[in-house]
């Protein structure tokens, strides 16, 4: 733009509008008196001008909208101009100011980078629905016990959720691990049978093939399977001519009919294939043996809320027709999303909001740098406003300097981030659902660019304020030193430290709890002793070890082989051990007391071998351990938790007491009695962190036949070892493999690793959380750092003076150390009363300390208090040792 | 420059053209430059006054002419025009399209020797 259209549009204030009348009223008015000059009379003359001039008003349109798109460009064009301007200069002054640039792009990339990192996961976990049409229509239905829900019966299946109206289809899935082999090397997969409406829940139509229809899931239907994308590409090439052809299945053909799409592999952790259930008609009769998943799709107009009325009345006709396996049956069901998802949603916007906090604090120390320059540069400002630059102008060039500071920061950031992201998918525990699909994505960018604008109003606009207010007389006069509005901006830079100090507190204190919770686990005693145990899992197919005796012979050779293995000191069999996913649960009801569903503890049963106790270092407190000697024909026992022997019969002394449980007695109607012969220590079977529930403990040689069915014929074998358990794997392998031809070990792992990976989580989170509490604290003392020594600079004259007359270094000392702690005091004041309510976020994540750990408080405040004064120390003895001539002679 | 009639009666971009001239004498108000058309062309070229003005919106609009406000003759407050240096550009460019236009049809409408 020309100077001479600029000045234009200064000095034209007025509109479009009256600039074309002006314009268009001034030619005829000269016309009319040329003509007038000729002679004409005022009137005619002001008529013939106005004739001449033609259609006044057309023309008069016309011109007022080309003004004002006129004005539209110019405008536009003033804007880029200026734009350019700002960025030209904002460009300079960062390049001029290398120090300030560096520490102001590191701190704010590394914030910008953590914080779209843990976006991005929160992104790919919480906020990305599932790859499904409207997954929120799809629900998980359960069995609502008293103790929480559970899995669902295939008769509760039957009569009471998939006649629902509102279910426009349901399903019935049962998860197992199957043996495939076929010739390359037999695995153990993660597969689901599931009833032939699995398809139509999840709406998902197959890549390749097809899906099986609700023909195929009828007892005795063909044997076909459907492969999910991830298995197809890992073991068949992802190629499409595996359709049509058979694959072994726990020994049986299977012919493949379909592969999913990629996109329905939800979770690195998921099934990887499908074969039809069928429930056969004793199957669908049974209303106590609660051992399936069940989704359901809403049907559209159906709500999930009378989708539940629904269950809860189908609920109640079926516990009125089977009073005695159903005598409190009642549904739940939830979102699938939310299940999917769980806890996780919490913990990773605590992390988001962590992270968050870190980002302010940055914020914090870049706005104190940035008003510290704005002192420096007044003079720049003030001749800037004396030569005509407007409040508002000054404001937008200083925002323009942060944006682009925040902007070179946010490309650092994105760079950071994903790297970040790969470091977080790396190092997180397994089994956060989709995580490993976690990227920068657009919405990620989009976030990202967000972070950088808020953060450039947030460092950016309160010195660009305060330095709008330069006093340009004050700073022209004393010669561009800028002492104008020195008090205000220290109370302003003041405040900065406050909040960054309090928000580092609430960061500091949250870890520290997680730090607490950690070291309270690491002291509970699980009830077993994990050192020097292995355990790994055998699983025989049904269709070779089909005869209960057969199944109970072949795990009692497995368990004597793996005795006779060198470095093996004990070894036994268990249906599941401590830190697994819990097992079959059963009701148990002590002699005495009526037979009533109502009076049943549930318990998890654990089946065993002989030694079970020795090997897993569970200490039994009472009578004995199960031996060789309790076989079938022998009297029936079992061997009871400490908590499920005071659940059962309070205080008084469990051994020789009679229990009923598991199966009908010889007459198939009345109780089948089984007599506690031990007690066992509890264990900690869900994880250190959750506390025991009721256990017992069942010969292997004892259970009833359809207990093997029950268990899907499955038993871990555990060792205890003299030396390291990993180094007899491979004996173990070798040993099992005569004795089990083709049937692998499989899920081999030390008891040490099972509790690690149930405690994997928490650490992550303490160890996240402790990072990003350090951090915080850092930038804050840092910010600290920073207001004393600018303190320290400001006031040299008047220390060298105080020096001179005769001021101590103690004296000079205090005075330094003093303007620090009041914002310290303030801030962890302010730190201490936000941090009672943000630990409530951790409440679930804490373990033997409550929210409000008083010691945890406290050690973090002290702490934080002493490390902030001691970074004031650092410049108040710098003051100290200042030479008074030195500093008199400065300015 | 098409060989198109606009509202004024001119061929189309006649009068842009012609008002890039008069202003590269000078400065000059909407009606000065409406005096000096008629004065310069005679009846040859007859101009709607009215039209004059839309061609100088869009002139500026174009960032062919600015205009700033000053005071005429008479002491009027009136808007004065003058050309930039892309409207020299533009005007220098108008002209050679012209002659070599008019040289066309001239040597069809008065063929040689005749």
């Amino acid at each position: 733009m020309t100077f001479g259209r600029r000045l234009r549009s200064r000095i034209w204030r007025g509109s479009v509008e009256d600039e074309v009348d002006a314009e268009l009223g001034f030619h005829v008015e000269m016309r009319a008196r040329e003509l007038e000059a000729r002679g004409m009379s005022s009137a005619d003359a002001h008529e013939a001008a106005v004739r001449r001039f033609g259609n006044i008003e057309r023309v008069n349109a016309t011109c007022r909208s080309i003004g004002k798109q006129r004005d539209r460009g110019m405008r536009r064009t003033e804007f880029l101009t200026e734009l350019t301007q700002d960025l030209t200069f904002a460009a300079r002054q960062l390049v001029h100011h290398p120090g300030f640039t560096i520490v102001a792009l590191l701190t704010l990339s590394l914030g910008i980078g953590a914080t779209a990192a843990i976006f991005s996961a929160v992104q790919a976990v919480v906020l990305r629905p599932l790859p499904v049409p409207e997954p929120s229509r799809i629900l998980a239905v359960y069995t609502a016990f008293p103790q929480g829900r559970g899995s669902v019966s295939a008769g509760n299946f039957v009569d009471g959720i998939e006649p629902v109206s509102s279910f426009a289809a349901t399903t019935a899935i049962r998860y197992s691990s199957f043996n495939l082999a076929d010739t390359a090397q037999a695995e153990r997969i993660i597969g689901a049978q599931v009833t032939a409406g699995f398809f139509d829940v999840f709406g998902v139509v197959p890549a390749h093939g097809r899906v099986f229809t609700a023909g195929e899931d009828r007892p005795g239907g063909p044997k076909v399977v459907v492969l999910s994308h991830r298995l197809w590409n890992r073991r068949f090439g992802a190629n499409p001519s595996v359709l049509e052809t058979q694959v072994r299945l726990g020994g049986q053909p299977y012919e493949v009919i379909g592969v999913m799409p990629a996109t329905f592999d939800f979770t690195a952790q998921t099934e990887e294939l499908w074969v039809p259930m069928a429930f056969t008609p004793e199957r669908k009769a049974m209303h106590d043996e609660h051992q399936y998943q069940v989704y359901a799709r809403l049907a559209s107009g159906a709500t999930s809320e009378r989708a539940l009325a629904e269950l809860h009345r189908n609920a109640e006709s079926i516990r009125v027709r089977y009073p005695k396996e159903a005598a409190e049956l009642d549904f739940a069901a939830a979102k699938v999303m939310d299940e999917l998802v769980g806890d996780y949603r919490r913990r990773l916007f605590t992390l988001l909001g962590a992270v968050g906090l870190v980002m302010l604090i940055a914020c914090g120390n870049i706005a104190n740098l940035l008003l510290a320059r704005a002192t420096a540069r007044s003079g720049e400002l003030a001749i800037r406003v004396a030569l005509g630059a407007g409040r508002g102008r000054i404001i937008r060039q200083l925002l323009t300097e942060s944006l682009l500071l925040a902007t070179l920061a946010g490309a650092a950031g994105i760079a950071l981030a994903s790297w970040g992201v790969q470091a977080l998918t790396a190092a997180a525990p397994p089994g956060v659902p989709r995580l490993e699909q976690a990227s920068i994505n657009p919405l990620v960018l989009t976030f990202t660019a967000v972070i950088v604008i808020a953060s450039a109003i947030v460092f950016g606009l309160a010195p660009a304020v305060r330095a709008s207010r330069t006093d340009v007389q004050g700073v022209l006069k004393e010669g561009g030193r800028g002492m104008g509005a020195g008090v205000a901006k220290d109370r302003l830079r003041t405040a900065v430290i406050v909040g960054e100090l309090a928000l580092a507190l609430v960061l500091l204190i949250g870890a520290g709890l997680l730090i607490r919770s950690a070291m309270a686990l690491e002291r509970v005693s699980p009830g077993f002793d994990a050192s020097h145990v292995l355990a790994a899992r055998l699983s025989l197919p049904p269709t070779d070890y089909k005869a209960p005796e057969r199944v109970l012979q072949t795990f009692e050779q497995v368990a004597a082989a793996a005795s006779a293995v060198p470095g093996v000191r004990s070894a036994s069999l268990t249906s599941q051990v401590p830190m697994g996913p819990g097992g079959n649960g059963n009701g148990l009801i002590p002699e005495g007391k009526p037979f009533d569903i109502k009076n049943s503890i549930q318990s998890r049963l654990r089946i065993v071998t002989p030694g079970y106790f020795d090997t897993m270092g569970i200490s039994v407190v009472r009578g004995r351990a199960l031996n060789a000697e309790d076989r079938r024909g022998a009297l029936k026992v079992m061997v009871v938790s400490e908590s499920l022997a005071r659940a059962l019969f309070a205080d008084s002394d469990p051994i020789g007491r009679r229990v009923a449980c598991c199966e009908p007695g010889p007459d198939g109607k009345s109780p089948d009695y089984k007599t506690v012969v031990g007690v066992a220590a509890d264990t900690r079977w869900r994880g250190p962190a959750e506390p025991p529930s009721p256990e017992f403990y069942l010969p292997a040689a004892q259970i009833p036949a359809n207990a093997w069915d029950w268990i899907q014929r499955t038993l871990y074998v555990t060792v205890r070892t003299t030396g390291d358990p990993a180094t007899v794997i491979n004996p173990l392998r070798s040993a099992l493999a005569p004795i089990v031809p083709g049937v692998p070990l499989f899920d081999i792992r030390t008891m040490e690793q099972r509790i690690g990976a149930s405690l994997q989580t928490a650490r992550f989170n303490t160890l996240l959380l402790t990072i990003l509490g350090g951090l915080g604290v850092v930038l804050a003392i840092v910010g600290i750092y920073g207001v004393i020594a600018y303190f320290v600079t400001r006031r040299t004259r008047e220390i060298g003076v105080r020096i001179a007359l005769g001021a101590t270094r103690r004296d000079v000392i205090a005075l330094v150390v003093r303007q620090a702690v009041w914002p310290v005091g303030l801030g962890v004041a302010a730190g201490l009363i936000a941090s009672v309510m943000a630990t409530r976020l951790l409440r679930n994540q804490l373990f033997g300390i409550g929210p409000n750990d008083p010691m945890t408080f406290a050690g973090v405040a002290v702490a934080v208090t002493l490390v902030a004064l001691t970074a004031s120390f650092v410049p108040a003895l710098r003051a100290a040792g200042s030479d008074p001539t030195d500093a008199l002679r400065t300015q | 420059m098409a060989s198109r009639s606009d509202a004024s009666g001119m061929l189309h971009g006649t009068l842009d053209a012609l008002i890039l001239k008069t202003l590269t004498w000078g400065v000059r108000h909407g009606y000065g430059i409406a005096r000096w058309l008629e004065e310069a062309t005679g009846d040859a070229v007859p101009i709607e006054e009215g039209s004059l003005y839309p061609a100088l919106y869009r002139l500026e609009r174009r960032g062919l002419i600015e205009a700033e406000w000053g005071l005429s003759e008479l002491g009027r407050k009136a808007k004065f025009y003058r050309i930039t240096a892309k409207g020299r550009r533009q005007l220098a460019a108008d002209t050679e399209e012209w002659t070599r236009f008019s040289a066309a049809v001239s040597k069809v409408l008065i063929p040689s020797g005749a």
